[in-house]
């Protein structure tokens, strides 16, 4: 496996800790700039860590949007000769929402209202933003010397009632 | 590409509808939506020009339950089929762990058939995966109609790795629910290889293949 397909592997797999640290952020993001809701979302639509109020079932498809919609963007940027735009926004009757960049894979997304104002969101974002950077620079440096969770105890020690229960048997 | 989550102990997965224009993609993803969720409980979305045609993609959701611990999501998206739009179906491909691919029967439609398969070969390779080793099964659809080519003939065109490959017909899901099973139980065992994972209560592919027959089974 050569570097690029290991970065590749690295990044499909987040642990507990780091949902933790992702969560934590997201939480002071939100108390300081009085957002409604905050997630993070990969780019190929999966949804990594939220927090806040958003309707459980919306989040999904939210997600998948999200990256749907920042893809179209990128390629905006593509031809007005910029790399990317970093930074999205959607202004709505009552509600509102950001798209900001956080590194190469991740959309950090924020949903707002009239309780709080652009310029206090701009300002928490741009913090956050850091500090999740900092997360995943600290998840790829823990890569080489730690082995992480053993995904396969996880998955066989889980009981077959747990199993019955979705097949209600 | 799967994400997992071991925090909210989640596998994301990403299957997606592939083909030409108007070879019912679309169709066969709100067949499945019908019969995974028949209240309509999750919304499929679809970013649609006003002639009904896919501008993006359609989204739909897939809860398939827990298994073995894991709860296992799966992203139903469908591509553009019009050629113009292949910036769109290499960005839906991004991540993708399987592919249904969505042939035309008609006679008239060989030749996009035969272009879109190459044109997937190529989009997967621009994403770093490779057609030869991602879980992948066909819908030979349409096959109601009058000018249907014969399915050794579709096999010729498209098929030559012999893949599973079902008749089907979008309109009264004859056969589209089957495909779908077959390639979700090739991905979950891809995924279960990939991150070791085991079940104490058999063999993977089979339990997923269960689960969406049973999910079937509920009355409607």
């Amino acid at each position: 496996m050569n570097d690029s397909q290991k970065l590749r592997e690295d990044r499909l797999v987040f642990y507990e800790q780091d949902i933790e640290e992702f969560v934590k952020v997201l939480a002071e993001l939100i108390s300081m700039s009085n957002a409604k809701a905050a997630l993070l979302i990969d780019k190929e639509g999966h949804m990594v860590a939220r927090e806040g109020t958003v309707r459980s079932f919306d989040t999904d498809s939210l997600s998948a949007l999200v990256a749907g919609s920042f893809a179209a963007t990128r390629e905006m940027a593509h031809m007005l000769g910029e790399d990317e735009f970093s930074v999205m926004f959607h202004q709505g009757q009552k509600d509102n929402i950001q798209l900001t960049l956080v590194d190469d894979r991740t959309i950090l997304t924020i949903i707002f209202d009239d309780q709080t104002q652009l310029g206090m969101i701009r300002l928490y974002t741009q913090e956050a933003v850091k500090q999740l950077q900092s997360v995943f620079e600290q998840k790829a440096a823990r890569k080489d010397s730690e082995p992480g969770v053993d995904l396969d105890h996880d998955f066989t020690t889980a009981g077959k009632a747990q199993l019955d229960d979705v097949f209600g048997s | 590409m799967s994400i997992v989550n071991t925090r909210d102990k989640t596998i994301n997965t990403k299957v997606v509808y592939y083909g030409p224009g108007l070879g019912g993609k679309t169709t066969s993803l709100k067949y499945i939506h019908s019969v995974l969720d028949p209240e309509e409980t999750v919304r499929m979305v679809s970013l649609k020009t006003d002639e009904e045609r896919t501008l993006f993609f359609d989204f739909l959701p897939i809860d398939l339950g827990v298994l073995g611990g894991y709860k296992v999501k799966i992203q139903g998206f469908t591509v553009p089929g019009q050629v113009k739009y292949n910036l769109t179906r290499k960005y839906v491909l991004m991540g993708a762990d399987a592919v249904v691919f969505v042939a035309d029967s008609s006679e008239e439609r060989r030749a996009e058939n035969i272009q879109s398969l190459k044109n997937l070969g190529e989009n997967l390779a621009a994403n770093g995966l490779n057609i030869e080793e991602i879980p992948l099964v066909f819908q030979f659809n349409k096959r109601d109609l009058a000018d249907a080519m014969p399915i050794e003939d579709m096999e010729a065109d498209l098929n030559a790795a012999r893949l599973p490959a079902f008749a089907t017909n979008g309109l009264t899901g004859e056969g589209v629910f089957d495909a779908f099973v077959r390639v979700t139980e090739a991905m979950v065992d891809g995924v279960a290889k990939k991150y070791q994972l085991e079940s104490p209560d058999g063999d993977i592919a089979q339990i997923t293949r269960e689960r969406l027959r049973h999910l079937t089974s509920i009355p409607k």
